[in-house]
């Protein structure tokens, strides 16, 4: 019996690697993608279909109609910087990763799928502010008093886990802060800090270590939880795992090497303490709630640059059998080569729809 | 020792680093300490080579616990010994070569001894009187001798294949392989041997002995160290272990790295190999974790903790190029004074001076990234023996909040307690409003009372006398507030 795996969110950034990496590693597998529309350039062994995870009629139809064995679950909707602090978006938020990851969940044990890989995030735990997370491994507990994103990953986790059983397999993946070739977040708006002449300024003492993981390292990652739910131990099946780079590197040391590509060093550097930063950042969103234009800086922005944040990545060793094949360096070139070949004209484009500068996966 | 103008100036303005040094040689405690009355002429004798063939390791071997005070003086003395000859120019490679790989067998032999070292050659005087070496050797335990004979004939053959290779094509140390084998042979093998005369003793975890790259680490990490530091002073006397593989990434020619012309492209390279020296960081401090005796950790603690301060000076540091540099007597002592507690005050020696060396890394260097992730790897593993955080406190604040306010289970749920919440948020308002009108309008009426005369200081006053009434005579009152004290 063939495999034949169905990929949600199958055109976004993550989604298109995911897809990339299981037909590499899988070309025997059928694969199918569900999106909200289709993709400009459709590959030609891939199907395609479209829908809307948030309306359960329309995924049920498409689970039953193409009755997959896999379902990889990746469409979510991850809050632009601006919305990421405030609350406003919840029930959006909410809608897409949490309606829809149930209904999925409900369409997929319908329909007699065997195993489901879903994208977390590893926001879930560290979105919770008020700590810092060193070297953490999945004892640490989620949190649902955080930012809007990591609320929803973490309800959205708790209907993924409890639904796993005998016949249904599931695990959730949680990645760090990812990027590489098509990211729209990260490494375009840390470029973007040097048209602003934003590099030199450091919040903080700069020693905070984060995971900043290369997107093609997360999408093996999905096909290794795959082929663990897929085998006779299924060691995998109803557990949560954090994805790295396993790289734990410092936020300021990221930006400093993607400035490098771009032939930008900072020409002097600048420490704001973290006090000071934190009260510019209070009265900048009181400037933002005065005008309604939105600022960079926030209080949220500012508890962002400084915290730590990376795991052990043991878990997902053991369990996966997972290392990442791009190292942060390597990953760094290919992205900014990317965005490079795209030529300025489209980043600049980009640039205008986003006034982003952390982005979170 | 000599006191020189210059210190006295340094020391002047860096008074903390003064203190450390008074701190250190008043208030340090020896765990153990050797007693010279008991011991044989000829011991003596030895101890008097270590004092003068090594500074920094004399008092840390005279302090290690008496089952291996001196099986670990003469270790270091027939280590000296082997070196002394690899180093020494002047002889021949074929009478070096049997010499080198020879000498474990000659240790044993009473009343062996070798002049043949050239006059320059500063620990001549060893070799000359060896015997005395020869001597205590077969005294100490046969356990002890089989390690040290094992270790000096693996070096030995190790250094004669180095010096053939160095004299067939004038550099002998081309590769990053040929780099990492020269340390093995002269710094790793000394890990191997301490190691196994440390479990041989049951002063440390034999499972250290199942980790031999961890052995490895702990000399080469030593070695490569020095090798960085004294890249002048090897120029200098003519020797290379600076690898081309290495060097040739940033200069044409060796000596391209000591013109001031060439200052980036030094420096880079120095990074380079700064970044390769890095690397056995984190491991060193696994295999100190397997050391339970005081003196045995101090020994070997030591040392690491003084190439990681190392390491960081070299660090981005032209002057390596320029001279020979050194850490200050008062950092030297800090990190002594740190470095003989625990573990803990080691990791923290550690990551001090990997921040340190994260500070000065810029992204000019071609290594960057790669010396930040080395850095981050250092405090990664530091966490993971001591972590900073515990998900079980962190979990239990979480639940205790839970109880104090349920969370939203669903989206009916997250809707009324979002529209209890709203609800709260309009009754404060609703008497902050309230009171604030009611503030304001008091306030109004108060004023435009006092403004018209009223006393509400008299008011006041005869209240607190228990006079609700209406005064008898309310002028005459006023009149005693107003001018009481007249």
């Amino acid at each position: 019996m063939g495999i034949s795996v169905l990929i949600t969110g199958g055109i976004g950034f993550l989604g298109t690697f995911i897809v990339e990496a299981t037909r590499e590693q899988h070309p025997e597998w059928n694969i199918t993608v569900l999106d909200l529309h289709l993709p400009k350039i459709p590959k030609p062994d891939i199907s395609y279909e479209v829908g809307d995870v948030t309306d359960l009629a329309s995924v049920t139809g498409i689970v039953d109609k193409t009755k997959p064995n896999v379902i990889i679950h990746t469409a979510g909707l991850v809050p632009e910087l601006a919305g990421r602090y405030g609350r406003e978006q919840r029930n959006r938020v909410f809608n897409i990763n949490v309606n829809g990851t149930r209904n999925m969940l409900a369409a997929a044990k319908n329909a007699g799928v065997r195993a489901f890989v879903w994208t977390g995030s590893c926001c879930a735990v560290v979105d919770d502010m008020r700590y810092q997370y060193p070297n953490i491994d999945e004892r640490w507990p989620t949190s649902s008093h955080s930012l809007i994103y990591g609320e929803s990953k973490t309800a959205a986790e708790a209907l993924v886990l409890s639904a796993n059983d005998e016949k249904f397999s599931t695990c959730a993946l949680r990645p760090s802060v990812l990027f590489g070739p098509g990211d729209h977040q990260l490494v375009p708006s840390v470029h973007a800090c040097i048209a602003k002449g934003e590099t030199p300024f450091v919040i903080g003492d700069g020693d905070n270590l984060w995971d900043v993981t290369y997107v093609g390292n997360i999408a093996d990652a999905h096909v290794l939880a795959v082929e663990n739910l897929l085998s006779s131990t299924k060691t995998a099946a109803g557990e949560a795992i954090f994805i790295s780079n396993e790289q734990p590197i410092t936020f300021r040391d990221f930006c400093l090497a993607v400035w490098r590509e771009f032939g930008h060093i900072p020409p002097y550097e600048f420490h704001i303490p973290l006090s000071i930063a934190s009260f510019a950042g209070y009265v900048a969103e009181w400037v933002t709630w005065f005008t309604g234009t939105p600022t960079t800086l926030s209080r949220g922005g500012v508890l962002d640059a400084c915290a730590v944040r990376y795991c052990t990545g043991e878990k997902a060793r053991k369990l996966l059998g997972y290392r990442p094949r791009i190292g942060i360096e390597e990953g760094i070139k290919i992205s900014c080569k990317y965005m490079a070949v795209d030529g300025p004209k489209e980043y600049a484009q980009r640039l205008k729809l986003q006034n982003a500068n952390e982005p979170k996966p | 020792m000599g006191v020189k103008a210059t210190d006295v100036l340094y020391y002047a303005v860096h008074f903390g680093e003064l203190r450390n040094i008074i701190q250190w040689q008043t208030w340090h405690d020896p765990v153990h300490n050797r007693d010279p009355e008991k011991e044989s002429p000829s011991l003596r004798v030895c101890f008097e080579f270590l004092d003068k063939t090594s500074r920094s390791f004399s008092s840390v071997i005279q302090e290690l616990h008496p089952e291996l005070l001196v099986p670990i003086a003469l270790f270091y003395l027939i280590l000296r010994g082997l070196d002394t000859i690899e180093d020494d120019m002047t002889i021949s490679l074929q009478e070096k070569d049997p010499l080198l790989r020879n000498f474990y067998k000659n240790v044993e032999k009473e009343g062996w001894n070798y002049n043949g070292n050239g006059p320059d050659e500063k620990d001549r005087v060893l070799l000359v009187q060896f015997q005395n070496v020869t001597e205590e050797f077969r005294k100490i335990k046969p356990e002890y001798r089989d390690i040290i004979k094992d270790i000096a004939k693996k070096m030995g053959n190790g250094m004669a294949d180095y010096c053939a290779k160095a004299e067939q094509n004038g550099i002998a140390v081309d590769t990053v392989e040929d780099y990492d084998l020269y340390c093995h042979y002269v710094a790793g093998l000394v890990g191997n041997g301490l190691t196994r005369l440390f479990v041989e003793s049951g002063l440390a975890n034999k499972a250290l002995l199942q980790r031999p790259h961890l052995q490895e680490s702990m000399g080469l990490f030593l070695q490569k160290t020095n090798i960085i530091r004294d890249i002048k002073e090897d120029f200098d006397d003519k020797r290379r272990f600076w690898p081309k593989e290495i060097w040739s990434k940033h200069v044409e020619k060796f000596e391209d790295l000591f013109d001031p012309k060439n200052k980036e492209a030094a420096l880079n390279c120095s990074s380079d190999m700064v970044l390769n020296s890095l690397n056995h960081a984190d491991q060193c401090l696994f295999y100190l974790a397997g050391l339970k005796e005081q003196s045995v950790f101090n020994f070997a603690a030591i040392p690491q903790s003084m190439a990681i301060a190392t390491l960081e000076l070299v660090f981005r540091n032209p002057a390596i190029f320029q001279k020979n540099v050194k850490i200050t007597k008062g950092e030297a002592c800090r990190i002594m004074m740190q470095s003989t507690q625990n573990l803990q005050k080691v990791c923290e020696i550690f990551r001090q001076y990997a921040r340190k060396i994260h500070k000065k890394n810029t992204p000019r260097d071609p290594n960057f990234l790669k010396i930040s992730i080395a850095c981050g790897k250092i405090e990664q593993f530091i966490e993971s023996i001591f972590p900073s955080q515990d998900p079980k406190v962190i979990a239990a604040a979480q639940s205790a909040a839970k109880l104090a306010a349920p969370p939203p289970a669903n989206e009916a749920e997250a809707k009324s307690a979002a529209q209890a919440e709203e609800a709260k948020w309009d009754t404060i308002y609703l008497l902050l409003a309230v009171f604030g009108t009611l503030f304001v309008i008091s306030s109004l009426m108060i004023g435009v009372a006092v403004y018209f005369g009223a006393r509400f200081d008299v008011a006041f006053n005869q209240l607190k006398q228990g006079q609700f009434g209406k005064p008898s005579d309310a002028a005459s009152i006023i009149e005693k507030y107003d001018h009481g004290e007249l």
